[in-house]
């Protein structure tokens, strides 16, 4: 988990960002498209800011932003503007549905799991651990109900809202030593936000939300014992590499996070019903690009990461038992009526999807791990 | 004009009082973070969780209220910096005026600013209750508070030093008595 | 059609600053200002200031400048407690005897204080009351007395840890500990700078920095040399407590403040300094100063947010990043603006406004954050020194005997403020002496 925008600054210390600058790459041929639609007077000219919770460093998930104002531009015609800003330019980076919601701006782009203080629901918006992977995490929005579900508990903070990337399955996170058991856990300090620490909160480790900029120092130098950012690209750009010896997977607490476009509800219901497409159409690109960049680029780092002699782990089978038993009595805990609503749901797809990739996909997995050409 | 002198004595009291109140949390705010340093070892050494996001959060609810509740200490005080090129040439009489004025049209439209614009912000935190995303975190809503809380005892303050500006400048009080200069604690 | 609103809203800014009231609210009446002209110009929605509570909210939950009350606690309680004064005095006992030798006990007792401290007043104000009186009695030279307490004084910025410092990170967006450690050399080199010119002048021209006569060398040598001791060793402990915890990886600056602080009432305690008096006036001091430097970063993120809206930053992005010569054009103007506008504003405004519009184009030339850091930090320690406006001489002014004019302490200080600039240059050629200690400290 990014869990917090690195190194917050209190100033704004980016560049203003164009809509074309870090942003991702073009996406390729197979992206989806909306032809657009006959051009005349009737297309209103409509200028927006989009306020995200990422530095620009992170360009990976910045560019969930600016691949999907880039794409409302172009199809537009130029007529509907969305300029993107940096964590820290507009407000800070973890309070962007509240910007959203009181209309500072039109628009954000963040990780809904940040605002589990203003209800626990919104972090079905991302990810629960021992939840979804991204694919699963799709399905579950598109064609599960979650869309409806986490647009119907926005409704409450007067936003609206679509996937706008998912970073994969992150990695679990880099460790100064080896740990086994849940006994190794006890009295360990961890940089983690979110439930995740929540729920190794419950197995004994002492969890810290530290800024971005902060994490390498304290990992480095034992300030802290271990911590965890996204995956190995966004990893390698804070130098964790060069902080802990061990590397642990799978990030068992964001299987498969989804980032989303927030939008003011007052804002997006004024928006002519062809704009509103647009904003749906670059939201689906802006998911699928994302994915398939992290995808992509997290090989080469791995690689690198794995040449430098860095120790690859996992998890054992003990930590991740009283890890998932862990998260589902914490789910059980809580009092928050939108919680309670969306999680039956939510449960039942998931157990049935699982029981669908695993009598199909995994089979296919597990043969090519164990059968390599 | 000798009303608004009492009214103006009994706003000093009242701040004075505050101001107490945010430089008695700074010893506190050094033992919670020493606090937070110590149990980082102290709970390693005995293999038990001391620490938690409850003292780390604490750590700068207490900053933040030290200087949030502060602010109108300081004014009292003559503690916020000035740039002072032209200003320490002026003459008493002048200064008074200065500073009536910047109370007038800086300090009290800035602090109605804050007001404004922090209004709603607060109150959307109250009504649903903000909490810390975070896991042994604090309440949200109680912090942010201080957010409307710190303008508000500003502008009170700046009642009375518009007060104490506007007898000097007229003359009723002497201006080289209102016009403080204190610069010891500055860094 | 409204570039040119920006460029005129920092102008606003220092004229509307010039009138003298607290710079805190001053920023913000610019940002009401042009905010109004913004909006009738319908270049931005005022809604946009919406964004104000959650910035005031950033700085309030930002955990670098909670390193801040840390030092200042820090530092005034050395103030205080008159462990800094011992210091000056017995220091002076000791090299008086040198000519030159009080002038250089000066730069080591300002460079010891800013190693422990970085809290300008605490020292300047403390060396002012004490030495400047004996440099005159014994006829040191007017000029060279101020300027050197001055000096010496403002040291404390740029040898970690300073509250600049941890202010400048957290706005280019660096660890705080690598510039501690990136400003450490270039520190010391400093203060050995110092030093060295006292010298220089001390044998050029022998009556301007006279040896004290060996009827004013009180105590023998083994008593002096115990008393040395005994004096050095709080300075020292604290040092020791604040970046060797920095240095070996037990604690990030905010902590070592935090340490540091309580570290500094158990001296001032165990030296049966710390009365209840004094303890109350040091959280006073504290909380005043801390009120203030936060107060003007909450005025400068209101200007920042409607300079933002006005696309002023943008201009100046695009200003600076086109600037002929490149990289290089971009260093030297930086460095000018920062140099130029430290005699009219204030280190904090200066860093709050102007450091701001800088990083991004320094990221965007590739410069090694960590030298740039430590470059501004050099050359922002000049503001304290430079005419009209500068804190050191305020500070001494204020407790300088009657025979000391304002022109004296201004002239003084100008060998020094040549002597600072210099230092900024060796750092930019020489990146090494800013960038050796944070890639041994953190391998990179
Ligand atoms: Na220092
Ligand atoms: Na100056």
């Amino acid at each position: 988990a990014c869990g917090q925008p690195p190194a917050v600054t209190n100033q704004p210390t980016t560049a203003p960002a164009q809509p074309t600058a870090a942003g991702g790459e073009q996406p390729t041929a197979a992206a989806p498209t909306a032809q657009a639609p006959a051009q005349g007077s009737s297309m209103p000219a409509v200028e927006w800011r989009m306020g995200t919770s990422w530095p620009i460093s992170l360009d990976t998930i910045y560019g969930g932003a600016t691949v999907l104002a880039e794409r409302v531009a172009e199809l537009s015609n130029g007529m509907f503007k969305i300029t993107t800003f940096p964590a820290g330019e507009l407000f800070p980076g973890l309070e962007v549905v509240q910007n959203v919601s009181q209309g500072t701006v039109e628009s954000g782009h963040t990780a809904l799991y940040y605002y589990v203080g203003l209800d626990p629901a919104w972090a079905f918006g991302t990810s629960l651990p021992f939840g979804l992977t991204a694919q699963q995490q799709n399905s579950w929005l598109y064609h599960g109900g979650g869309e409806a579900a986490i647009n119907k508990l926005g409704q409450n903070f007067n936003v609206i809202s679509f996937a706008a990337g998912n970073t994969g399955t992150q990695m679990g996170g880099w460790f100064r030593r080896e740990i086994n058991t849940v006994a190794d856990l006890q009295g360990l300090k961890m940089r983690i936000p979110g439930l995740g620490a929540q729920v190794l909160k419950n197995l004994g480790v002492v969890t810290q939300t530290l800024p971005g900029g902060e994490i390498f120092q304290a990992l480095s130098t034992g300030a802290i014992d271990a911590a965890e950012w996204v995956g190995p690209y966004d990893d390698e750009k804070l130098g964790l590499p060069d902080a802990a010896e061990f590397y642990y997977a799978p990030g068992w607490w964001e299987p498969g996070p989804s980032l989303h476009a927030v939008f003011n509800l007052d804002a997006w219901n004024k928006l002519p019903k062809e704009y509103q497409n647009f904003i749906r159409v670059a939201a689906w690109e802006s998911n699928m690009n994302m994915l398939a960049k992290y995808d992509a680029l997290n090989n080469d780092a791995l690689e690198r990461i794995v040449a430098k002699g860095k120790k690859l782990r996992v998890y054992s089978d003990e930590i991740m038992n009283a890890a998932q038993k862990a998260s589902f009595e914490l789910y059980a805990g809580y009092e928050s009526a939108a919680f309670k609503e969306i999680f039956p749901s939510w449960n039942a797809f998931r157990q049935k999807i699982q029981r669908w990739h695993q009598t199909n996909e995994l089979p296919f997995n597990v043969f090519v791990k164990n059968n390599p050409i | 004009m000798q009303a608004l002198l009492r009214l103006s004595r009994i706003i000093d009291t009242f701040t004075e009082w505050v101001g107490r109140l945010a430089y008695i949390l700074v010893p506190v705010v050094v033992g919670v973070g020493v606090w937070n340093v110590a149990n980082r070892y102290v709970g390693r050494a005995i293999g038990r969780t001391l620490g938690s996001n409850f003292y780390i959060e604490a750590q700068w609810y207490i900053f933040s209220m030290i200087f949030l509740l502060g602010a109108a200490y300081a004014l009292k005080h003559n503690e916020h910096v000035r740039v002072d090129v032209f200003y320490s040439n002026f003459s008493p009489k002048r200064k008074a005026l200065v500073n009536l004025l910047g109370t007038l049209f800086f300090l009290l439209p800035f602090c109605g600013l804050l007001i404004y614009f922090g209004w709603p912000y607060v109150e959307q935190s109250w009504r649903i209750r903000e909490n810390s995303p975070d896991p042994g975190g604090l309440p949200r809503y109680i912090i942010k508070t201080f957010l409307i809380v710190s303008p508000i005892l500003l502008i009170i303050q700046g009642i009375s030093e518009a007060i104490k500006y506007f007898a000097a400048f007229r003359g009723v009080l002497d201006p080289s008595q209102v016009v403080v200069e204190e610069k010891e604690t500055k860094l | 059609m409204y570039e040119w609103l920006g460029p005129a809203m920092f102008l606003g800014a220092l004229v509307i600053l010039g009138i003298g009231y607290p710079v805190a609210f001053s920023l913000g009446a610019t940002a009401i200002v042009f905010g109004i002209i913004g909006v009738s110009l319908g270049i931005f929605d005022p809604i946009i200031i919406r964004a104000m509570p959650s910035r005031i909210f950033n700085v309030m939950s930002n955990y670098t400048l909670l390193a801040i009350p840390y030092f200042i606690f820090l530092g005034s309680m050395l103030e205080k407690s008159g462990l800094a004064e011992d210091l000056l005095d017995t220091m002076g006992v000791l090299f008086g005897p040198i000519r030159g030798g009080l002038a250089i006990s000066v730069v080591v007792v300002g460079a010891l204080l800013a190693a422990t401290t970085g809290v300008v007043a605490a020292t300047v104000v403390a060396m002012g009351l004490i030495s400047l009186p004996i440099m005159l009695r014994y006829g040191y030279n007017k000029e060279l007395a101020c300027g050197v307490i001055c000096a010496a004084g403002t040291l404390g910025q740029i040898i970690p840890p300073s509250v600049v410092l941890v202010v400048l990170g957290d706005q280019i967006g660096v660890s705080v500990g690598r510039l501690f450690l990136g400003s450490l050399i270039p520190g010391l080199l400093l203060a050995a700078a110092l030093a060295f010119y006292c010298w220089i002048v001390a044998l050029l021209k022998p009556e301007m920095a006279p040896a004290l006569p060996l009827s004013a060398r009180s105590m023998s040598g083994a008593a002096l040399a115990k008393r040395v001791v005994q004096v050095m060793i709080p300075p020292l402990l604290l040092i020791v407590a604040v970046l060797g915890s920095i240095f070996f990886g037990i604690a990030t600056a905010t902590e070592a403040g935090a340490v540091g602080a309580l570290g500094a009432t158990l001296l001032a305690l165990a030296n049966r300094r710390l009365t209840w008096k004094n303890f109350i006036a040091v959280c006073d001091a504290t909380m005043r100063a801390t009120t203030m430097v936060l107060f003007i970063l909450i005025g400068s993120t209101a200007f920042a947010l409607v300079f933002r809206a006005l696309s002023g930053d943008k201009f100046v992005f695009d200003l600076m990043a086109n600037l002929p010569g490149g990289a290089w054009g971009f260093l030297i103007v930086s460095m000018l603006i920062v140099f130029f506008l430290g005699f009219f504003i204030d280190f904090f405004e200066i860093c709050f406004i102007v450091i701001p519009l800088f990083v991004p184009v320094a990221k965007a030339l590739g410069f090694d954050l960590v030298w740039f850091g430590v470059l501004l930090g050099a050359n922002l320690q000049t503001s304290f020194l430079t005419p009209p406006f500068g804190f050191a001489l305020f500070y001494l002014r204020g407790v300088a005997p009657p025979g000391i004019t304002t022109g004296d302490i201004y002239r003084g200080v100008v060998p020094f403020i040549a002597i600072q600039l210099t230092i900024v240059v060796i750092l930019i050629f020489f990146p090494q002496l800013a960038l050796y200690l944070p890639a041994i400290s953190f391998g990179r």
